[in-house]
């Protein structure tokens, strides 16, 4: 508790009246004002609307007139359409096409970055990032116009190696790849920031004492590094799961869904009801989202948790 | 420990090339936009790879400004950037002061509803929050556009409570035995510190906002509330065939020239400030 006088203050700023009553009050109750504006934002926009929109998913309410209630009917109606299960399973085949190759390719890359004897690292992590700041609207519209089937630059390099033209979105098979791409280019830059900051933060030393051992690179890679930053690969799992099942506006900019509604993901499903003005059922759509996406969420944290 | 060098240049090499392949990937589709952007609309689609600089023209550009309203848009981001972005660095750097430096009842209770926010979407709330507004009375207004956004104060509150939770203890406690007031301990002390990891949160918080597209897409009704990200979008739909009369070439044309611009502001935020931008990503990650 010494060196007061090094951070310039003056005892004198305490008014007298002040005691240390007072001041114990003041600090308990600190906290409380500091957390209030989040407090008020969340009661009044997450909070309100949340139990607003719970009895709204028991009604069969259009926005306009009286709202019947209907109680199960809208989530039965939901659980037993082959269209939500769609929405969820687009979801998912999205999830399994940009994860794992995000995790790949940002530890590879991460690795990489963090070793002092490679040559341009700062410039390959600003050219990483890049993506990651460009607007996703701008980008999303680049890419209808880059993965054109007829007029797109991409199939032309394709057909200048001999290779036939694909019809990136135009058809039910390509159209998820498609979009899988746009997110991994848009985010991985991202993904190797965070990867990087797990990295940094590993003793070296645990590295001299495998080399010694002879281990390989690889082996040191998936038995001492994946291990150590597993908190920091939870994080990125997690986070990265949260946004590609909230995933919105790079189907509705890009493919509006389709072909034959293959990227319709569950959040471009649920926008729809809105667009139909079918507000009970899509209530009932957020809730069943937000469930899928809480159990997503858990399951990633068990299956990552350190052991100790 | 000679024979070293020798046996690193090959791992060296394939480490250039996997990073100069990455680099050619990230790069690519920004570079193509922009220069194709300058070129004559029907040359884009006729030849997308060619690159022929005496044709450079600002064609695209003069007709996609009289076709869309891109100005007003950039003005609706740029007031909705000041206002929500001074509220969510004020207000979340102190929320997460309190989460990481105070001891408090129903603390966990608390920092739970953060982290219950973060698994709440927009688009899950997005009806719900939709008829509040109708309710407020609150569509096409700025105050639409700026406050509902628990999720992305939730978010930097995460983010601040980690970036803090590095300040060391004792200089707050040195600060209040010189009488500093808990606000002027967050004013004078925290804040200053961890300077770097609140440049990090201007830029993503920016960032976000600029990008934002669901929320404004749906609470803004007429043009010349739209933002910059909405306007872009109806261009998208001019160009899935939507506007009858307009060609193929002329609206991708205009598409890659207010896709250019658009790019503009946040590559030289991004440039001016990428070392705090990772430095604070680094800094407000998990780590371990």
């Amino acid at each position: 508790m010494t060196a007061p006088s090094a951070l310039g203050f003056r005892a004198v700023r305490r008014a007298p009246q002040q005691g240390p009553r007072w001041s114990l009050l003041r600090r308990r109750s600190a906290p409380y004002l500091f957390i209030a504006p989040f407090i008020l934002i969340f009661a009044l926009f997450s909070i309100y609307p949340l139990t607003f929109a719970l009895r709204l998913s028991f009604t069969d309410w259009r926005g306009t007139g009286a709202a019947t209630w209907v109680g199960l009917d809208n989530y039965a109606y939901l659980l037993g359409n082959p269209a939500f299960w769609a929405s969820l399973a687009n979801s998912g085949i999205l999830w399994l096409l940009i994860i794992p190759a995000q995790v790949v390719i940002g530890l590879v890359a991460a690795v990489l970055l963090n070793n002092a004897k490679l040559r341009m690292r700062g410039f390959y992590r600003t050219a990483f990032i890049v993506p990651f700041v460009t607007p996703l609207v701008a980008i999303a519209q680049i890419w209808v116009v880059v993965f054109d089937q007829n007029y797109g630059p991409v199939n032309d390099i394709l057909g200048a190696v001999g290779l036939p033209d694909i019809g990136w979105l135009t058809t039910s098979e390509w159209s998820k790849p498609t979009i899988a791409l746009l997110f991994l280019w848009k985010t991985t830059g991202f993904a190797i920031i965070i990867l990087l900051s797990g990295l940094q933060s590993i003793d070296t030393s645990v590295y001299e004492a495998a080399a010694l051992d002879g281990a390989s690179r690889a082996r040191q890679l998936w038995s001492i590094t994946v291990p150590l930053i597993r908190r920091t690969l939870m994080f990125l799992v997690v986070l990265q799961t949260l946004a590609v099942f909230q995933m919105f506006a790079e189907p509705y900019v890009v493919t509006q869904g389709g072909p034959y509604n293959s990227t319709t993901t569950a959040g471009l499903y649920l926008y729809n009801h809105i667009t139909r003005a079918d507000l009970g059922t899509g209530a009932a759509n957020s809730f069943l989202l937000v469930i899928a996406v809480m159990v997503l969420s858990l399951v990633f944290v068990r299956l990552l948790r350190p052991k100790d | 420990m000679t024979t070293v060098d020798t046996r690193r240049s090959r791992p060296a090499i394939v480490s250039q090339a996997f990073m100069v392949l990455l680099t050619l990937l990230f790069l690519s589709p920004v570079v193509w936009a922009v220069v194709s952007s300058f070129k004559p609309a029907a040359d884009i689609i006729r030849d997308p790879l060619g690159f022929d600089a005496t044709s450079f023209t600002l064609d695209n550009f003069t007709a996609m400004f009289d076709s869309v309203p891109l100005a007003s848009g950039f003005l609706n981001t740029a007031i909705v950037l000041v206002l929500k972005g001074t509220l969510i660095l004020f207000f979340a750097p102190l929320a997460g002061y309190a989460f990481a430096k105070y001891d408090f009842p129903l603390k966990n209770v608390l920092f739970g509803t953060v982290l219950v926010t973060l698994m709440l979407p927009i688009i899950v709330l997005i009806i719900p929050l939709l008829l509040e507004m109708k309710e407020f009375g609150w569509i096409n207004t700025y105050q639409a556009l700026v406050l509902p956004d628990s999720f992305g104060l939730a978010f930097a509150i995460f983010w601040m409570r980690q970036v803090i939770a590095s300040v060391p203890d004792e200089l707050l406690d040195a600060a209040r035995v010189d009488g500093c007031g808990e606000f002027g301990i967050f004013w004078r002390i925290v804040l200053p510190v961890i300077r770097p990891g609140l440049a990090g949160l201007a830029v993503l918080t920016v960032m976000n906002i600029y990008n934002d597209f669901i929320w404004p897409v749906v609470v803004t009704t007429s043009d010349s509330m739209q933002t910059l990200q909405v306007v872009l979008s109806t261009l998208a739909q001019n160009i899935s065939g939507n506007t009858i009369g307009a060609d193929y070439a002329t609206i991708t044309g205009q598409l890659l020239a207010a896709s250019s611009i658009a790019l503009i502001p946040l590559l030289v935020i991004f440039i001016v400030l990428q070392k705090h931008f990772i430095n604070g990503i680094l800094a407000g990650s998990v780590k371990g």
